[in-house]
């Protein structure tokens, strides 16, 4: 189960970097903002799996609760600032 | 200036959504000894929420909520109850926050009194650096004019 766990993350780890490509490199800004919410997502999930793995889920469940929430408000803040331009 | 957004998805979830953020935040502040997290933790995440509500509502209903004044108010208070917790113990004849003496005056053994004392040391924490957040947000998003010193400089309010 620990190894199913651990190469689940490994995966997760790996398609971060294509989210950080699309992130970087990609067309436009609302790609920008979805590739970085994506991976806001993928890491909370690999905080989960790593939880598991330490056997100390308890703990890890409030970090990514908190990473999620923070996540939802930097993407309202950056969709906010594309409304009007220039302006928070 | 911020404004209140039109869209109305976006103003509903976050008007349901910041009372489960700032009960989180209480979560974080309390169980700070016991799990991951804290004074500044929380206190970050409690103005993440004041911060969220400014965004999606704009600036005149966020001022209604925590005025400039409160803001700065609430930071010194929060510094007041850490200095004072801190201070308590120096009257009491021990060292700068040694929460081991308040004992003689909680009336409870000197564990429990450690425990009570790094709770209110933490509430303190968690205030000042909510309002020191929402301050910090505030001055950046204003500039650091606010919308009547604009009228009284003649700034024309957009």
């Amino acid at each position: 189960m620990s190894n199913f766990l651990l190469f689940l993350g490994i995966g997760l780890f790996t398609l971060v970097f294509l989210c950080l490509y699309r992130g970087i490199f990609g067309p436009g800004i609302l790609n920008r903002i979805a590739a970085i919410s994506a991976i806001g997502t993928k890491t909370l999930v690999i905080l989960l799996i790593m939880g598991f793995i330490y056997n100390r889920v308890d703990m890890f469940i409030d970090i990514s609760m908190v990473y999620a929430l923070l996540n939802f408000i930097g993407t309202i803040t950056a969709a906010k600032y594309l409304e009007k331009e220039g302006e928070v | 200036m911020i404004s209140i957004t039109d869209d109305i998805i976006i103003r509903t979830v976050s008007r349901v959504l910041v009372p489960f953020i700032q009960i989180y935040a209480l979560y974080v502040i309390m169980h700070g000894h016991y799990s991951p997290g804290g004074g500044f933790q929380g206190g970050v995440i409690l103005g993440a929420s004041f911060i969220l509500y400014l965004i999606t509502h704009g600036l005149k209903d966020a001022k209604k909520r925590i005025s400039e004044l409160k803001a700065g108010l609430f930071s010194s208070f929060g510094l007041l109850i850490y200095s004072g917790i801190g201070l308590l113990c120096l009257i009491l004849g021990s060292n700068y926050l040694d929460y081991g003496r308040l004992s003689t005056i909680l009336r409870v053994i000197p564990a429990q009194a450690r425990s009570l004392g790094i709770l209110g040391v933490e509430i303190g924490v968690g205030i000042a650096v909510m309002a020191v957040m929402f301050s910090i947000f505030f001055d950046i998003s204003t500039g650091g004019v606010l919308p009547e010193d604009e009228e009284g400089l003649g700034v024309r309010d957009e």
